[in-house]
């Protein structure tokens, strides 16, 4: 199961799609490949699996879709921006429409649990007053307990540890939810608990894309998969 | 409302920063303190020695040593003379006798040193006392140049000479202080660059989560300005504060001393104006030395 090919300006679902590539390359210095004529849609409120092994250019794909990278060729349309128009000063604004998580969850580990969300909320605006409530909310639909928010993320296991990524993730209660091997360094029971709450997740009505090499873990869940391999589409 | 919550949390997460890189921020503002009292000090140097040039200036005056076997109608109608001249305030005629007086009175300690000297080997005088506006280095040599070529004139001293060197020494410390000044403006950039420059560092985890969760370029950029021109601030007011502590030592327990043997010394610490100027410069170059690093800072 693979995603859909097409152009800029086709197709009957245009305002469905959350994420369209067209025809997208990216060449790292060196002349290193990452992507290569990688086309897709993925339609606002989907749950999708990117696959393939180490160095298929997994990462670089989310790196694109939040502008962290540009591509050398091609398209990319987030939420209708396109991503090779907007300015500098308009890339925050797209950010603030995705949530990351990452492998090594990136948390602070020299603040709590509560100034690593509230990092986030302080840095988006939030004023001091909606800052605790919200970091609650988050808390709560990760499943975890209030009394985690004065712990320090390393007191925590490495399921509660994600989760408390996610749930900083979910902090700004962005349209996307973009997790690069979210489960990389978790046991395959916790692996089952994060990706269930992803789904959760995307049950609300958040589009999910996971990046991951975990084929099995593919299976189990029968999500639509955008499969890669060094860097272009496998078939 | 909003804008001051805004600079009250850009002050709190600025403070916050450097609170957490602590150690590397106190030895900073130290360096910069450190620089800044040397330039500020050296600034201080020629403004009281200037006011010291000043008090001697008001006490100089011309000797005009008189040959031997000048009549004393002579002297006295060149006394008139002098008189009349331009910027000349009082001419005082002493004579060969009055001299050896004076000198006697000077050396009264030594017991009989100028027992048996006659007074013939004492040259008689003109002490010539200027107008005040009349006594600059400029305006004295002028003068004492014009009385060299007065026929009866075997020598003319005045203390221009020291003075002059004094006053050249003071225009030479001051043009010494703003080279002074630039290099010391220099290594407080580079200090501050490299303090901030450690913190980037230090905060790179939280740069870049800030950066992805779309905070704008101003939220995760302003802190590392301002944190130069805090350090800049505090490096050159804790500069001011030492120089101040050390001039009032200065004032109470070495003035009394140095005044025995220089004259009165009425000192006088910067003006409001050169410590407001020194506190800028010190908030511009840290703000210099913030934007410094955060330019070297790549993907920042």
């Amino acid at each position: 199961m693979s995603g859909d090919r097409g152009s800029p300006d086709g197709g009957g679902h245009k305002d469905g799609y959350m994420i369209q590539f067209f025809k997208v390359y990216k060449t790292y210095p060196g002349n290193i490949k990452a992507l290569a004529n990688v086309s897709f849609k993925i339609e606002k409120g989907e749950f999708v699996f990117v696959t393939g092994p180490s160095g298929a250019g997994k990462t670089t794909l989310l790196k694109l879709i939040i502008r962290m990278e540009r591509p050398d060729q091609g398209e990319i349309l987030v939420n209708k921006r396109n991503l090779s128009r907007i300015k500098h000063s308009q890339i925050p604004l797209l950010r603030r429409e995705v949530g990351f998580v990452f492998q090594d969850f990136k948390l602070l580990n020299n603040k709590t649990v509560y100034d690593n969300i509230a990092l986030v909320l302080r840095a988006l605006g939030y004023n001091k007053r909606e800052i605790p409530k919200r970091a609650r909310q988050v808390l709560k639909v990760v499943g975890l307990d209030e009394r985690v928010l004065r712990q320090p993320p390393l007191k925590l296991s490495g399921g509660e540890q994600q989760r408390v990524a996610i749930a900083r993730a979910l902090a700004n209660t962005p349209s996307i939810i973009l997790a690069d091997e979210p489960t990389g360094n978790l046991d395959p029971d916790l692996t089952v608990e994060i990706l269930d709450l992803l789904e959760k997740v995307n049950n609300l009505g958040t589009t999910v894309v996971v990046a991951t090499h975990n084929t099995g873990l593919v299976a189990q869940y029968r999500k639509r998969t955008i499969p890669l391999y060094r860097g272009e589409m496998a078939a | 409302m909003t804008a001051s919550m805004g600079a009250l949390s850009l002050f709190r997460r600025t403070f916050g920063v450097m609170k957490e890189n602590g150690p590397a921020h106190i030895l900073s503002i130290g360096t910069i303190a450190i620089s800044f009292f040397l330039f500020a000090a050296f600034l201080l140097l020629p403004l009281n020695l200037t006011s010291l040039l000043e008090a001697w200036e008001k006490k100089v005056q011309i000797i005009l040593y008189l040959k031997d076997g000048v009549e004393e109608q002579r002297i006295l109608h060149l006394t008139g003379e002098l008189q009349k001249e331009e910027g000349i305030r009082e001419v005082r005629y002493i004579s060969q006798r009055t001299a050896k007086e004076s000198f006697e009175r000077d050396l009264a300690g030594y017991g009989g040193v100028l027992k048996g000297v006659k007074e013939e080997i004492f040259p008689a005088s003109l002490e010539i006392q200027m107008d005040e506006r009349f006594r600059t280095p400029e305006r004295i040599r002028a003068l004492a140049a014009r009385l060299r070529a007065i026929q009866e004139a075997e020598e003319v001293q005045y203390g221009g000479v020291w003075l002059e060197r004094f006053s050249l020494f003071l225009y030479t410390l001051r043009w010494g202080v703003w080279i002074l000044g630039g290099v010391l403006v220099a290594i407080i950039v580079s200090v501050t660059a490299n303090t901030v420059r450690l913190t980037l560092y230090n905060k790179k985890s939280e740069i870049e989560i800030l950066k992805l969760v779309g905070a704008t370029d101003a939220f995760v950029k302003l802190p590392f300005y301002l944190e130069g021109g805090v350090q800049g601030l505090l490096g050159a007011g804790g500069s001011i504060l030492l120089l101040l502590a050390l001039f009032h030592f200065f004032s109470l327990k070495v003035a009394p001393y140095v005044s025995l043997y220089f004259g009165e010394l009425r000192l006088s610490f910067l003006p409001p104006a050169m410590i407001a100027w020194i506190l800028g410069i010190g908030v511009a170059s840290g703000l210099l030395g913030g934007l410094l690093s955060l330019r070297k800072a790549a993907g920042i």
